[in-house]
């Protein structure tokens, strides 16, 4: 991705933020802010693993449902342990067995990318829901809970993982070989494979990628939410989703960056705490939400075309 | 506390997953067969309903059928379950519509169907019923509020975290809340806002409302999950504010004894579900029934939590007599 798209959407986010400094007293308070990041965190590990399988031109409609089951099963295992290695481990592998279930649907079953992880959404729910059979798994201990809501150095530790996942995938997708396959497979997936690259491969790991994303965000919801219910992943994936795009990688593959899904992390967060900040009406919020990303996908639209021409 | 992973097993096999009904209860087909709907598997309020209906079922010696959503609070399908009903022909229905508006056209096609039919829960916008049993919405936000507004001695700053937009349920409980803020002339409402019943929402949207307000003494969340979620999110920015739900789930409780969540209005799954499976027997049987049922919805705090402190599954219906009393 250029830089200057990604400008652009930064953009976006920095008018929302002088509206919002110029409303609210509390908006630009330093705490605010970290509160903000911490915010967007959770809907950006998610996001992040969603970014690289768009990027290979394919879809994750599973992470949701990845979230639920791998907290639910990470939270009966601490439990059951009392250990909390144990417990992320659990979380993480249960994410990546999911995502290489993914990547072998399409790539070994070649299912379009919608109906393979649309179907394991309901395989994912149908599991998580008879487990779980209505009831709320609860009260962790505070070292593990310190993972999502705990502070080192006066920065939330979610922000830490954050900042992460960002400069690793950053590094993975821009300077290997790896990241430049995946982008030229999303790209066009006939000449990747014509020159070479071993496109079935690559889209496994990108799968499972996704699922390890997801399962390292359900350790980060359990910490942080203290429980574990059968319905947490359903809110979180259309959002995760949302915010790839709206960062602006290409729903159909090729184009795109992590750090623009960064921005579209944010600023789905941003939404959010200025409704809440100035008290916008529990029956405005979904329209105010619906007309503020509308409104920033067409002033990036007529940016980049002005850019362009 | 977390049940064993057996009985967590077991008690997932009470439920039918599939889209269709599955038969539990000791009477099975020869006995009094009543079909159960509810609205989803994933909320705890519901599995409540349907243990303490297992449960009524058993006491009376009749059957029981479920009839859930595979996906949460679908109106088609709840629809698609109804004509179902009405094919196998359970003797009566319990009925929680997905959405009381949407459903009553379904409602009158049990009616239609000559099927007795009690209202349970959520009280539905037409249709016949031989009796409704939930509860009161705008009273529970009532209790809630001038309980909380009480135990801040009638002044402070208070925020509401709000169920979904537009539906009953929330409007109702953010009424009674509101009615409560009104009657303390001390107490200012800083702000209030939706947390769509959801735990992650009202966290993030507390901690939204901590960086707004320097000063919050009490939080009134329209449900438990809700009041948790507050709580989790003063406790990472190290506020204190008492905090009050609503429901009387399992989870409130022990955030009760532990000293975390100031009390929640009980309007109890388990007993709702005994209730509405014995009114529908009891009128198969020609037994006297009210067309209304009052729950007293008590406020469950420090002093009284002991009756809702035990897992549902091991939790059996008091007597009918014993609880139209109470």
């Amino acid at each position: 991705m250029k830089a200057s798209n990604l400008g652009y959407r930064l953009g976006g986010v920095l008018i929302i933020s002088v509206i919002l400094a110029l409303l609210s007293d509390a908006f630009l308070s330093a705490s605010n802010l970290l509160n903000v990041l911490r915010q967007a965190s959770l809907i950006f590990l998610l996001a992040s693993g969603v970014t690289l399988v768009i990027l290979a031109a394919g879809l994750d409609l599973s992470i949701g449902a990845n979230v639920a089951l791998s907290a639910c099963l990470a939270a009966t295992v601490i439990k059951l342990t009392g250990s909390i290695a144990l417990g992320i481990v659990t979380g993480l592998s249960c994410g990546v067995v999911i995502g290489l279930v993914n990547g072998v649907l399409v790539t070994a079953l070649r299912l379009p990318p919608f109906i393979a992880t649309y179907g394991m959404l309901w395989v994912l729910h149908g599991i998580t829901y008879w487990y779980m059979a209505g009831d709320t798994i609860y009260d962790f201990p505070p070292t593990f809970r310190a993972l999502g809501s705990g502070y080192a150095l006066g920065v939330p530790v979610p922000v830490y993982l954050m900042l992460g996942c960002l400069v690793a995938g950053g590094l993975f997708t821009r300077y290997t070989t790896y990241g430049h396959q995946i982008y030229a497979i999303g790209a066009n997936t006939e000449v990747a494979r014509l020159s070479g690259i071993p496109v079935r491969s690559r889209l496994n790991l990108v799968y499972t990628l996704s699922g390890a994303m997801a399962g390292l965000a359900s350790v980060v919801y359990l910490a942080r939410l203290n429980s574990a219910e059968a319905d947490i992943g359903e809110p979180l994936m259309l959002p995760a989703i949302a915010a790839v795009l709206i960062g602006g990688t290409s729903l159909f593959g090729g184009i795109g960056s992590l750090s623009g899904t960064l921005v579209g992390a944010l600023f789905l967060t941003l939404v959010l705490n200025g409704m809440n900040l100035l008290t916008i009406g529990a029956n405005w919020q979904p329209l105010v939400t619906g007309v503020i990303v509308v409104a920033a996908a067409w002033v990036d639209i007529v940016a980049r075309r002005r850019g362009e021409g | 506390m977390m049940r064993s992973i057996r009985t967590r097993l077991w008690a997932a096999g009470l439920i039918c997953v599939s889209g269709t009904a599955c038969s539990r209860g000791g009477g099975g087909q020869a006995a009094d067969q009543v079909a159960l709907f509810t609205k989803n598997q994933t909320n705890p309020y519901f599995q409540s309903i349907r243990l303490g209906a297992e449960s009524a079922a058993s006491q009376m010696k009749a059957g029981i059928v479920h009839y859930v959503p595979t996906k949460p609070d679908s109106i088609p399908e709840q629809m698609s379950q109804i004509e179902d009903a009405i094919i196998k022909q359970p003797k009566a229905i319990v009925f929680i519509p997905v959405d009381f508006k949407a459903m009553v056209p379904g409602v009158q096609k049990l009616n239609a169907a000559s099927i007795p039919v009690v209202n349970l829960t959520d009280r539905s916008a037409g249709g016949q019923f031989v009796s409704f049993v939930g509860c009161d919405d705008e009273r529970l936000g009532l209790s809630a509020g001038r309980y909380l507004l009480k135990h801040l001695n009638g002044k402070g700053n208070v925020i509401i975290i709000e169920g979904v937009g537009g539906s009953a349920n929330s409007a109702a409980r953010v009424r009674g809340f509101n009615q409560a803020i009104s009657e303390f002339p001390g107490v200012k409402l800083v702000a209030s806002q939706p947390g769509n019943f959801q735990r992650l929402q009202a966290l993030q949207v507390t901690e939204n409302l901590l960086q707004a307000h320097a000063q919050i003494d009490g939080v009134l969340a329209a449900n438990d999950a809700m009041a948790l979620g507050a709580i989790e999110a003063l406790d990472g920015a190290n506020r204190k504010a008492a905090v009050i739900g609503i429901n009387g789930t399992k989870e409130a409780v022990d955030a009760i004894k532990a000293g975390k969540l100031l009390a929640t209005v009980d309007c109890n799954g388990f007993e709702q579900g005994c209730i509405g499976v014995m009114t529908a027997i009891r009128h198969l049987r020609k037994l006297p029934v009210p067309t209304e049922f009052a729950f007293p919805q008590p406020v469950i705090d420090r002093s009284n939590y002991g009756d809702l402190d035990m897992p549902d599954a091991q939790r059996s219906c008091p007597m009918w007599e014993e609880l139209v009393k109470g």
